[in-house]
């Protein structure tokens, strides 16, 4: 039984070995996607599914840990290293940039599977957040400039007259901005816009003592 | 006396004598002596009849005395003496004056003396001649004073008696000749007549008288040729009366060719010409026209020349002849002494050494002498312009003609003298350098009438003047232009010459070279020496000026820029026969540059000689054979001793040397090293021990190399001797840390390697796993897939042949393949074996010696493999010597049949088993592989040959390949 709703995405130059772990997954019905060289797989059409990427480190194009270099600022799945003789400065710099695991050849089925299930799971999370991000930015763009300038002295916890005397507007015209930023970031609390506000990476530029001072 | 005895005709004297010997010998008296002293008194003259009158005067008071003094006989005696000479004074007086009188009579004619035009000086005064010819005289005599033309006049004379003689005078120049006019003084006896009968000549006689009344002297003769007429003077002056004239000499008449009389008054030379032209005239009637010499009475010839010419009759028939001759004689003998004067003149014109020609006023050639004419090939015709005026086109080389003609143009035009010198045309072609002058001769008016020139061949000369002129030219550039200051002294050192280089140097006045300036020279010189120079120059020029040797000097001179140059100053003596000093011939040489030169190379040579000896190494020089010539100070102290110190009877110094520094275990691999760079000429490396003064080895590095000359030949050997101790030591270690490091290499290389290995197997057995499980899970599946499970074993199939074939191949890449093989030398590649191992060796003691059999034929092997299998050998034998120390590993190649056989013998501790440690991974040492011989074996037998090991008594062991020969033939094949 295949489940459809991920994707395993393989990118090996052994065809043998290849086609042996495309084998294996659907065995396991895990759906798969093969890809002969990094290029391959940068190139395709990948469908937008909670997803996983085995990767072999020896490629022919580039190095499957400069592949892993190359997308971490991408949103892309979680990796997953095969390796033919895996040594371990190549594993530990793997892991330090955000691979779920190390696995060298022959590796067998359940901590492949393991790997790809733990893979998904971390994908699965990761593209639910990414998905709350961007409702609260979308929310964030809906602000005018000045509710934009006011939300940063906001969640920095300045006093409404601190803010105020910041953008040199009035206390009253603040708090007007002030309400309609909580009410377009659907905030219930003054804490749950800082907690938006963070998970916007808006940076907290003012404290209150410097106003104060 | 005896004048008056020789003109007292002999006749006279001896009558005279006779009659006064008869006289005395008749009478007996002395009377008779006064007639031969008669005679003498007639012909004495002037002082010897004074003397004679002084004798007679002494006789006579000689006489009176005797006669008073002495009586008797005596007496008597002188009185008849005295008696005799009072006569004879009496006599003789009576007669004397007769003949002083005569002697004005000779008179030699003159030229009158100017301003006395009266005078005519001997001419016979007025009274003397006859009034008839006095105005004829004065005229004759009036034009040869003005003329100067001789003249010749004939007159009558007044003799002492009263009667007139007919007298010839002769006046002419003094040209030399004269005639004596005495001799023409008619005496009184002069003969002369007239025909009894004129026969058939009257007409003739009357033409005669006719002419004769002219000229004053003709004749007329018949047609026979018989004289009837001849003027009676003419008669007298040749002493011929018409008697003698017509005398018949011979049996035959005149005209049948007989002699007549008047032919003995011709010259004997013209006789002939003079009778048969007379002959033909008489017969043919033809004019006699003839000059012949007469001879005259006084005895002379003299010329005449005589014309006759016929009377005829009625009928034609001649009738008689006549004519008259005229004295050409003075003519005759002026134009023979003008004659000779001019043949002289041109002998003499044409004997001088010179060119002489002369030309018309306006410049026309008119003459050339012979010896012009003869030297330059030319003639009058030649010179001369059809115009008439002068070309000297052909006389004057073409570069000199306008010149010439401009020159001679100007003096022809204005009369100066000129004079040039030009290139002359030769007969024979060539040209010579001549010198020509001119003058001009003027008439009274001042008008150029001759040009007369002489032309000088100069050509020795200008060439000689050219050629000194060169030489001096040569001589003075020479001298100027020798770079080098040229100068002289005088025996007392003042300077009298300096050249042209040494003036300018010392920035000398250009002055007058030609005179010598000694003070400005002394006193430039003396400026020019530098102060410090000057007292030791001085001192040692006047050392030398006193003892007369030669100066030599290096001194400074002050250049005319203030810069002080140094000068290598020479001179030397000129010395005369006597030895004694005329100059100082000096030369001064700018050494400065030189000097520089020098002293920059003496100063680097010190600081290389500083180098080499400060340098922190030892050096030191070989000659060619390789004896020590030069040790660094370093190197002296170091070895504690010389060059020369270790010198031993039966040594060489090389040997001698050697054996004292090299350490004995060194020694043998030094001598043999230092023997092949002697030898072969190719540098010297090696580290050995050395002995240090202190009796200590120190571990050294020498390296010598050849220094070769043009030729490249080896001069000398450099060498340079580091202590590398520490070096070595360090090296020791640093080798003992590379060998560690080196089998960590290889360990990891290794394990490169099995990872490679791992990994290519790795993959297909990856794919053989997962190919099973997922076979499993088709499989295990419900319901099994077994389709699936059928195509991943066949995967798993597939796979796991994958892994097999890599695991071939890896075998694949270990198994030896067999490369290109080339010919090499086996000598050669045991010797570069050798030296790879070479510091192993040193680090070891262990020497390595090689023996190879001469002409070992080249082999077709893998030059790098089979160096390799020697490396392996050479360091397994190290390796196995290493307790023993200060061994020697032997490598001996020779033939064996068709085989090559190399042993590699060591002292080590031997092997046990000996087949075993061909096994891979077989090792007795506790770092080795064990793959080293199992390789080399495998090598050996990939060429065609056998390695083995065999087991040396008493210690150590062998390893021996063999390679075989035949490789060779097939190559010459």
């Amino acid at each position: 039984m295949i489940v459809d709703d991920t994707i395993v995405f393989i990118v090996d130059d052994d065809e043998a070995l290849r086609e042996a772990l495309g084998e294996l997954l659907e065995a396991n019905g895990v759906r798969s996607a093969l890809f002969q060289s990094a290029g391959d797989y940068i190139g395709a059409d990948k469908p937008d599914l909670p997803a996983c990427l085995i990767l072999d480190v020896e490629l022919p194009d580039i190095n499957g840990l400069e592949l892993q270099r190359q997308i971490a600022r991408e949103d892309h799945p979680p990796i997953v290293f095969i390796t033919g003789h895996g040594d371990i400065p190549s594993s530990v710099r793997a892991i330090k940039h955000g691979a779920v695991d190390f696995l060298t050849k022959p590796f067998s089925d359940t901590a492949l599977m393991a790997a790809i299930g733990s893979a998904i799971a971390q994908d699965r999370e990761t593209r639910a957040k990414r998905a709350e991000v961007a409702l609260l930015r979308q929310r964030y763009q809906e602000l005018s400039p000045r509710e934009r300038e006011v939300l940063p002295l906001v969640v920095s916890g300045l006093l409404n007259k601190q803010a105020a005397a910041e953008l040199g507007i009035s206390e009253v015209t603040l708090q007007i901005h002030r309400r309609n930023v909580m009410q377009k970031m659907a905030a219930s609390s003054l804490a749950d816009l800082v907690r938006i506000a963070e998970r916007l990476a808006i940076p907290i530029q003012h404290s209150r003592r410097m106003g104060g001072i | 006396m005896v004048a008056a005895l020789r003109r007292t005709p002999p006749v006279l004297m001896i009558v005279s004598l006779a009659v006064g010997l008869a006289a005395c010998w008749s009478t007996g008296t002395l009377f008779g002596v006064l007639a031969p002293l008669s005679a003498l008194f007639l012909n004495a003259r002037s002082y010897w009849l004074l003397a004679v009158w002084i004798g007679l005067l002494i006789a006579f008071a000689a006489s009176a005395l005797a006669a008073l003094f002495y009586p008797g006989a005596i007496r008597e005696a002188a009185l008849s003496l005295g008696a005799l000479v009072a006569v004879a004074a009496c006599i003789g007086l009576l007669l004397v004056p007769a003949p002083l009188r005569r002697g004005n009579h000779s008179a030699v004619p003159r030229r009158p003396e100017p301003g006395k035009p009266e005078g005519f000086g001997p001419v016979p005064a007025h009274g003397a001649i006859h009034p008839d010819d006095r105005a004829a005289i004065a005229h004759a005599a009036a034009y040869a004073f003005w003329t100067g033309v001789p003249q010749v006049t004939g007159y009558r004379l007044r003799q002492p008696d009263g009667s007139y003689h007919w007298t010839e005078l002769r006046a002419e120049p003094g040209y030399g000749v004269s005639v004596d006019v005495d001799a023409m003084v008619s005496r009184p006896d002069d003969r002369w007549s007239v025909a009894e009968s004129l026969g058939t000549t009257m007409e003739a006689v009357k033409a005669a008288k006719v002419i004769e009344s002219l000229h004053g002297k003709a004749w007329a003769f018949d047609a026979m040729g018989r004289f009837t007429y001849v003027t009676p003077a003419a008669q007298v002056a040749i002493d011929m009366a018409l008697e003698d004239l017509n005398r018949r000499l011979g049996e035959r008449e005149f005209i049948d060719g007989g002699e007549a009389g008047w032919m003995r008054g011709v010259h004997p030379d013209d006789v002939d010409r003079a009778a048969s032209t007379l002959r033909h005239c008489l017969k043919t009637g033809e004019p006699w026209n003839i000059e012949y010499r007469m001879l005259r009475a006084t005895g002379q010839y003299v010329w005449h020349r005589i014309s006759a010419r016929p009377t005829r009759d009625d009928d034609g028939q001649i009738t008689g002849w006549f004519g008259t001759s005229i004295d050409i004689d003075v003519y005759k003998k002026t134009e023979a002494a003008l004659r000779a004067r001019e043949q002289h003149l041109e002998q003499l014109i044409d004997t001088v050494p010179a060119m002489i020609w002369s030309m018309t006023g306006a410049g026309h050639p008119v003459y050339l002498n012979r010896r012009m004419m003869e030297v330059t090939g030319a003639t009058t015709e030649t010179v001369t312009a059809p115009d008439g005026s002068l070309t000297l086109k052909r006389m004057i080389h073409p570069d000199f003609l306008e010149q010439a003609e401009r020159t001679f143009a100007r003096s022809v035009t204005t009369g100066e003298p000129y004079a040039i010198k030009y290139l002359q045309h030769r007969a024979d072609g060539t040209y010579r350098w001549t010198e020509t002058r001119a003058e001009a001769l003027r008439d009274e008016a001042g008008q150029i009438i001759r040009w007369y020139g002489v032309s000088v061949d100069i050509h020795d000369l200008i060439t000689t003047q050219t050629e000194l002129h060169l030489r001096k030219q040569e001589l003075t550039r020479l001298v100027d232009l020798v770079p080098s200051f040229l100068w002289r002294l005088t025996p007392t050192g003042a300077p009298n010459f300096f050249n042209r280089r040494f003036i300018d140097f010392l920035g000398l006045d250009e002055g007058s070279l030609e005179q010598p300036q000694t003070e400005q020279y002394a006193a430039a010189l003396k400026a020019a020496v530098h102060p410090d120079d000057a007292a030791r120059v001085w001192a040692g020029l006047k050392d030398c000026l006193s003892s007369g040797r030669p100066f030599a000097m290096r001194y400074r001179l002050r250049r005319h820029d203030g810069v002080y140059r140094w000068m290598d100053g020479r001179a030397e003596p000129l010395l005369d026969e006597d030895g004694s000093i005329i100059q100082w011939h000096g030369l001064s040489h700018d050494v400065d540059d030189q000097l520089r030169v020098e002293e920059a190379l003496r100063e680097s040579e010190r600081s290389l000689r500083q180098l080499v000896e400060t340098l922190p190494a030892l050096i030191y020089c070989a000659a060619p054979n390789g004896e020590p010539i030069y040790r660094s100070e370093k190197l002296r102290e170091f070895l504690g001793f010389g060059l020369g110190d270790k010198d031993e009877e039966g040594k060489t110094r090389l040997t001698g040397t050697l054996d004292a520094i090299i350490h004995p275990d060194d020694l043998p691999d030094v001598k043999e090293r230092y023997a092949h760079s002697l030898a072969t000429g190719s540098p010297y490396a090696m580290k050995h021990r050395l002995r240090r003064a202190d009796g200590d080895y120190r571990w050294v590095e020498t390296r010598t190399a050849a220094m070769r000359n043009a030729e490249g030949e080896v001069i000398q050997w450099n060498g340079i001797c580091f202590e590398i101790e520490d070096q070595v030591r360090a090296q020791e270690a640093l080798t003992l840390t590379q060998e560690r490091l080196a089998r960590a290499a290889q360990a990891a290389s290794l394990a490169e390697l099995s990872a490679s290995i791992a990994h290519e197997v790795n993959q297909p057995l990856a794919a053989v796993v997962a190919n099973s499980h997922a076979c499993q899970r088709w499989l295990t599946s419900d319901p099994p897939n077994l389709e699936r499970a059928q195509k991943t074993v066949e995967r798993i199939i597939r796979d796991a042949n994958s892994a097999a074939d890599v695991v071939g191949r890896v075998r694949a890449l270990f198994r030896q393949t067999v490369e290109a093989r080339s010919f090499w030398q086996l000598d050669t590649i045991l010797h570069e074996a050798r030296d790879l191992m070479l510091e192993e060796a040193t680090r070891r003691r262990i020497r390595i010696e090689i023996d190879v059999e001469p002409g070992l034929p080249p082999l077709a092997l893998d030059h790098i493999q089979i160096q390799q299998v020697l490396v392996n050998l050479i360091r397994n034998g190290l390796e196995a010597m290493e307790p023993t120390q200060r061994g020697a590993l032997h490598i001996r190649s020779m033939r064996a049949g068709d085989l090559i056989r190399t042993e590699v013998r060591d002292t080590g501790a031997g092997i046990s088993a000996l087949e075993k440690v061909f096994e891979p991974f077989f090792s007795t040492k506790s770092n080795g592989m064990g793959m080293g011989l199992a390789i080399s074996r495998t090598i050996i037998e990939s060429h065609g040959g056998r390695l083995w090991a065999e087991d040396n008594q008493p210690s150590g062991a062998t390893f021996i390949f063999t390679l075989p020969a035949e490789a060779k033939a097939d190559h010459d094949r």
